[in-house]
């Protein structure tokens, strides 16, 4: 290498790293904002008052059984659209993505006229007692349409990454396709369907749009900024932002490290 | 291959990360606190013919039930009009009044809910209003709800409007509001409850079992939607009934049932009665008061404010607001008359 081309290279490196940051910097924007923008006394008031850290309860509470619903409903469809087991796969693919584009006001809008109370499944749940307007499991529901399409679709592309070689051979040797499963596939999609579960995770985590329509209490986190907002000024609401950033980071960088770390062990 | 691609990609990474820079700058240096929404509006017509008539934009704050009527018809009737560009921003008028003292906005034109809201802003801004419109409380319905017949019946005069008070606490039956803590509708609705029960002499409990609770400035309560939420519910025909005012009503197609003057905070007549109703809420307790409309105009009149204020007072104008359920008394100045620009006091007759 001459050592015109090592600087032109040097040169080319440092121009990008520098370009990678302000490219970072920029879409931090918003938390920079948030971050200049709050006041420590502001903070304090805030949060100490009472009640104040209900949203936070609400919201990871509700974001957990999120989770656990797609979790337990959306993984097998996720494995079924990986592994070509359904018919006419774009047809299931393509309503997963029209679940995505819908913005999510809409959501809450549809949603309405599928769990209102005097449709069939609100008069169900009115026999038993409950009801999917207005209480935590209309906050769930709201979550659950908000974040589903990413972990479908996120878990569709860890399934899909797996080696069908490993499999067959695990078959081959005598699993039962549940075994190929647990012990094959599910390991290795592991860190993928941990991306899919944290981007879910924060799409519910910061849920609004359909929950503003549908549950609006009890107040998870995105509702209490709205109206905390409203009612006291931004002052009052931003802190809540902090909490939520505070709060729902944790999970989704774990799984981030976990899954980096995993995809560096595999290659070796 | 990918060095040479690393290479090549360089300098557009970096030709991104400059155009970046803008926006972070941008995101850090915002300091707006607003939440109110604005627009601004110039149909084609008016730029077509800009050159031939005044050029300039009246920047308009305005509450938000005057939404609609400013951005869909009054805004753009005005521009064909007058030849300027109307600007809209909506919002509470309690925090537009705010945001104004505060010099957080500066509009031209104030359109507010209630004088008391534009009272605070003298003499430094301004030192007359016009009180030129009104609107009020109703119920709405939904026609195809097991209980419309009864709404009905009500509704029409068959039955005596003491009778929903009562038709209300029906069990069973689906009611929705909006959040008094956040929405001045959630806070005329208790009003309108208790200047009925007073009104028409119902039991002492009546208010508590129509809003499910004795805490009337709680936002936990099944009944209670966002604003955007209430009316697209009852549309749905997810509710058997919710409040509204009738400007609303009439702008949705809603069924609802009217209300007398005593109780709908539709009149400036009965606003001592009005002030009676009180809710606390966690910002405070706060009264009743009737919902009119007034205008005025903000620091310095400018050619363009003067022309919308005009504009409004005008038959054209008012016939706007008459087709959008407004009630039109006879518009009357506050303040000081003097003070009112001549083209406006013309347009009053004065």
């Amino acid at each position: 290498m001459t050592g015109a081309s090592w600087r032109l290279r040097s040169a080319s490196s440092i121009l990008s790293v520098i370009g990678a940051g302000v490219i970072w910097l920029a879409l931090l924007g918003p938390v920079i904002a948030l971050l200049a923008h709050l006041d420590g006394s502001a903070i304090a008031s805030a949060l100490t008052a009472p009640g104040a850290l209900d949203p936070l309860v609400v919201s990871v509470e509700s974001g957990l059984v999120t989770l656990g619903v797609l979790f337990v409903v959306c993984t097998p469809l996720a494995w079924m659209l990986a592994h070509g087991k359904l018919p006419f796969p774009r047809i299931w693919e393509a309503g997963l993505l029209c679940s995505l584009l819908l913005p999510p006001l809409v959501i809450g809008l549809l949603l309405v006229f599928m769990v209102g109370p005097y449709t069939p499944i609100g008069e169900l749940l009115a026999h038993l007692n409950q009801s999917a307007t207005n209480t935590f499991l209309a906050l769930v529901i709201a979550e659950v349409y908000e974040s589903a399409p990413y972990y479908v679709l996120g878990a569709q592309a860890a399934f899909a990454s797996v080696e069908p070689r490993l499999e067959q051979q695990a078959g081959l040797l005598g699993d039962r396709p549940r075994r190929v499963f647990r012990r094959v596939t599910l390991p290795l999609a592991a860190p993928g369907l941990a991306m899919a579960a944290s981007i879910a995770w924060a799409r519910a985590m910061g849920a609004f749009g359909a929950v503003i329509i549908i549950a609006y209490h009890p107040a998870g986190l995105p509702l209490e900024i709205y109206t905390t907002l409203q009612e006291t000024g931004l002052a009052s609401a931003l802190p809540y932002a902090l909490v939520l950033l505070v709060v729902a980071l944790p999970l989704p960088l774990a799984a981030y490290i976990w899954s980096a770390r995993a995809g560096r062990r595999r290659r070796g | 291959m990918i060095p040479f691609l690393a290479r090549k990609r360089a300098p557009l990474v970096a030709l991104l990360a400059i155009a970046c820079t803008g926006l972070a700058a941008a995101g850090c240096s915002s300091s707006s606190s607003s939440s109110a929404a604005t627009s601004s509006s110039s149909s084609s017509s008016a730029t077509a013919s800009a050159s031939a008539q005044p050029a300039g934009t009246v920047n308009v704050a305005y509450a938000s039930s005057l939404q609609y009527l400013n951005e869909k018809v009054v805004g753009p009737a005005f521009t064909t009009a007058e030849g300027y560009t109307f600007s809209g921003r909506g919002g509470a008028s309690g925090d537009l009044e705010a945001d104004i003292a505060s010099s957080e906005i500066s509009p031209n034109v104030f359109e507010a809910v209630g004088g008391d809201n534009i009272t605070p802003l003298m003499p430094k801004y301004t030192n007359w209003y016009v009180q030129y419109a009104g609107t009020a409380m109703v119920v709405a319905y939904n026609p195809n709800s097991k209980y419309a017949s009864q709404f009905k019946a009500i509704a029409d005069g068959s039955k005596p409007v003491s009778d929903l008070f009562t038709l209300l606490q029906t069990p069973g039956l689906k009611l929705g509001r909006t959040d008094p803590n956040t929405d001045p509708q959630g806070r005329d609705f208790t009003y309108m409850l208790e200047l009925a029960q007073d009104y028409y002499h119902l039991p002492p409990d009546t208010v508590a079992k129509i809003l499910g609770t004795t805490d009337f400035g709680t936002a936990s309560s099944s009944q209670i939607y966002a604003e955007s939420a209430l009316d697209s519910t009852l549309q749905s025909g997810q509710l058997d009934a919710a409040s509204a005012f009738v400007t609303q009503a009439i702008q949705l197609h809603l069924d609802y049932v009217p209300l007398p003057l005593q109780i709908n905070l539709g009149s400036a007549a009965y606003a001592a009665q009005y002030k009676k109703a009180l809710i606390t809420v966690k910002s405070g307790t706060k009264h009743g008061s009737p919902q009119v409309i007034d205008i005025t105009i903000i620091g310095t009149p400018t050619p363009a404010a003067i022309s919308f204020v005009k504009y409004t007072l005008s038959p054209a104008g008012l016939a706007q607001y008459k087709a959008g359920g407004f009630s039109l008394p006879t518009p009357k100045v506050f303040g000081s008359t003097s003070s009112v620009p001549s083209a406006i006091s013309s347009e009053l007759g004065g």
